[in-house]
């Protein structure tokens, strides 16, 4: 890293002010992810090593490219200030490159822009897009959980939950233990939004102040998580949604469903022993149902787990294995689970995300729903008679 | 790309009435029936009472069955054959009417004086109990009137935007089908087919016992194509008719899986002499067929429908 003095000519930029211009700008700021690739050129063959990740210096965070870098010396909260510094654009986001003109030293937490809290904008969770930060929130914890995950080869905690407020509730991913409970109004500053599996995420870290607020004018835990019943095709339009509400009727079930062997690795499941990922392994049994729940407006996947399967089915995955060893085909037992499964009115609360193939929903519960016959013949014949 | 077709709720009378196809572009694109009453259907969901299956095709073993599904407002042909195993075991099993729900592909087949039929090719059949019936009917009435009444308010303001249309909590996928109902069925009486729902209601109710196989009712709307020119041949009979029928189910399950969704001739010759269809007959069948314009063979030995 050359350490030389930046070029006076040159204003420091914020990340936040940051346009696409013609002439290098100076920055300063934190790398938050980093990630080392190698490109090949297609002329030669030549290998040319790159870096790649997202800089924040606390008023927003980019995305960056680095061309030959050092080769050591950089890691995740390395804080540098960057002169000569190229701005482009990537799909209407500014987008920094360090080429052989830019000259990159490193710099202490006190060179990155102060920002008094205050001075941020109270944003609504309503108003959150993926990749915001620099903003201030008021929201109540709704729930919070303790995970184990793996990234990399190391072994982390993180929290996940559901916080909001008055305008909607998202998920919560807590890379640093802040003693979260359920029912807390806190304050966050220097959180930001990311996007996991399509959804915005608030992200909060090591970097993230939390202040216990009394929040009064917030929605209790109990409020956030209630779901007021919608149809698939508004969930469908919405793109998802952290807690939904949904009513159908089964009309499908996606195999394989039923008994299901996964991978002990990565719970993929396996077909005749083999994972995608992990190759020949020692699986394990486990129950699921995959059931496709259709409203007339639109059809959701719904991904019930052993523990909904087996209060849907009213057999447990032992008595599943038993029947599977006295008739060794597991496509019986998944007809019979449809056969048990079609035609039901059920009422699905979780979490919905969607992609390419629709809405899938991760149940938290799964209930048999009923119609009040008398109640729905008065509806429509009061419709019927009002027009003629 | 991908999204799981919608079943749409729909009564057997709105089948009846239901003659204009499209046909999807593009490898193994599902075709879609239209109704005049805004639906836009490949797959649908039905609640009545299913006659006793019958095999079609003479010889065993037979793997192609024939029920009909009655409601109050009509009835309609049900077929499940063994691409669909889990359904044709239930029509085969079946000895007495009884209350079921029936989610299947909506086809459309023209007999040979140019009346349009509607059929439902099962991919679910479940028997249930009365209650369960009605209460899956009180939902096929409610959203069959929530699209009339749509309907209604697409006549009565033709420039409504979309938007504001879902800002109602209406379908976007409603929506467009409502549009193009009425730009397909612009003379349909809809409130005709409307007051036909009340024995329908009745039902939910329980006021009606379970919906027998209902006198034919004539189709509200019917559109009569001009039959190709007859030659030489002597009009089938009753069985050939039957015999047509299940070649042409064979040409559609052999197009469907087939990557040019043109169906293989030995393929077809060969499924149908597996089910009880001997091959000599199947030529015959297929050779009339040809000569009504019903099938054609623009590649030898590809055929698909004219």
């Amino acid at each position: 890293m050359a350490d030389d003095d930046p070029s006076p000519t040159v204003p420091e930029v914020r990340l936040r002010d940051l346009r696409p211009t013609s002439s290098p700008v100076e920055v300063v700021g934190r790398i938050v992810s980093l990630q080392r690739r190698e490109i090949v050129r297609k002329s030669d063959g030549g290998r040319r090593p790159l870096l790649a990740g997202q800089l924040s210096d606390g008023t927003a965070s980019v995305r960056f490219t680095w061309w030959d870098p050092p080769r050591e010396g950089l890691e995740r909260g390395t804080i540098l200030r960057a002169t000569g510094v190229e701005v482009g654009e990537f799909r209407g986001r500014p987008e920094l490159t360090f080429s052989w003109k830019t000259r990159v030293g490193p710099a202490s937490a006190a060179e990155l822009p102060r920002i008094d809290p205050e001075s941020l904008p109270l944003r609504t969770v309503d108003s959150l897009r993926t990749s915001d930060e620099a903003f201030r929130l008021e929201v109540r914890v709704a729930r919070v959980a303790e995970r184990t995950v793996s990234v990399g080869e190391e072994r982390r905690v993180v929290y996940d939950g559901l916080v909001g407020d008055r305008t909607g509730v998202i998920a919560l991913s807590a890379w640093s233990d802040f003693s979260l409970r359920a029912g807390e109004a806190v304050r966050v500053v220097g959180g930001y939004v990311r996007a996991f599996r399509g959804r915005p995420q608030l992200v909060i870290d090591e970097r993230t102040t939390i202040v216990r607020i009394e929040g009064a004018a917030l929605p209790e835990a109990a409020h956030l998580v209630r779901a007021t019943p919608r149809s698939i095709a508004d969930l469908e339009d919405a793109g998802g949604a952290e807690v939904a509400a949904i009513e159908g009727i089964v009309v499908g079930l996606v195999s394989p469903s039923g008994v299901v062997y996964r991978c002990p690795t990565c719970r993929r499941t396996t077909t005749g022993g083999i994972c995608r990922l992990h190759g020949q392994v020692e699986p394990y049994a486990d129950l699921r149902a995959r059931i496709v729940l259709d409203d007339g407006t639109g059809a959701a996947t719904v991904s019930a787990g052993k523990e909904a399967t087996e209060a849907l089915w009213g057999i447990s995955l032992d008595q599943a294995r038993k029947r599977l060893r006295e008739q060794p085909d597991p496509t019986v037992l998944e007809e019979e689970l449809f056969e048990l499964l079609l035609g039901r009115r059920l009422r699905v609360r979780g979490s919905a995300t969607k992609d390419d193939f629709g809405v899938t929903i991760l149940p938290e519960s799964i209930e048999a729903a009923e119609v009040d016959l008398d109640g729905a013949a008065d509806e429509l014949g009061a419709r019927l008679e009002g027009r003629g | 790309m991908g999204l799981r077709e919608t079943a749409w709720r729909v009564t057997a009378r709105e089948l009846e009435s239901s003659l204009e196809e499209e046909k999807g572009r593009g490898d193994r694109a599902p075709t879609y029936l239209w109704s005049p009453f805004g639906a836009r259907m490949s797959r649908v969901l039905l609640a009545g009472t299913l006659s006793p299956g019958e095999p079609i095709g003479r010889d065993e073993p037979t793997s192609f069955w024939r029920a009909r599904l009655s409601d109050p407002t009509g009835a309609v042909g049900v077929t499940a054959g063994s691409f669909q195993p889990r359904a044709m075991n239930q029509l085969r099993s079946a000895t007495a009417a009884r209350p079921a729900i029936v989610v299947g592909r909506a086809h459309l087949f023209r007999t040979r004086d140019g009346v349009g039929a509607v059929s439902v090719r099962a991919e679910g059949i479940r028997s249930v109990a009365e209650g369960q019936e009605r209460g899956v009917l009180a939902e096929i009435v409610r959203q069959t009137l929530d699209r009339l009444d749509l309907m209604e308010r697409l006549e009565k303001e033709p420039t409504v935007s979309v938007d504001t249309l879902r800002g109602d909590g209406i379908p976007a996928a409603w929506i467009a089908a409502g549009r193009e109902s009425l730009r397909r069925y612009p003379n349909v009486d809809r409130p005709a087919f409307r007051r036909e729902l009340r024995a329908a209601v009745r039902r939910v109710a329980g006021d009606s016992g379970p919906s027998r196989s209902p006198t034919p009712l004539p189709a509200s709307v019917t559109r009569t194509v001009v039959p190709p020119v007859r030659t030489t041949l002597p009009a089938p009979t009753a069985a050939e008719r039957a015999e047509e029928s299940l070649f042409l189910d064979f040409v559609d399950e052999v197009s469907e899986v087939s990557p040019d969704g043109y169906a293989d001739l030995k393929e077809v010759i060969l499924r149908s002499a597996e089910r009880g269809l001997a091959s000599e007959r199947a030529e015959r069948v297929l050779n009339r067929l040809e000569e009504e314009g019903v099938l054609e063979e623009p590649i030898v030995g590809k055929l698909r429908r004219a």
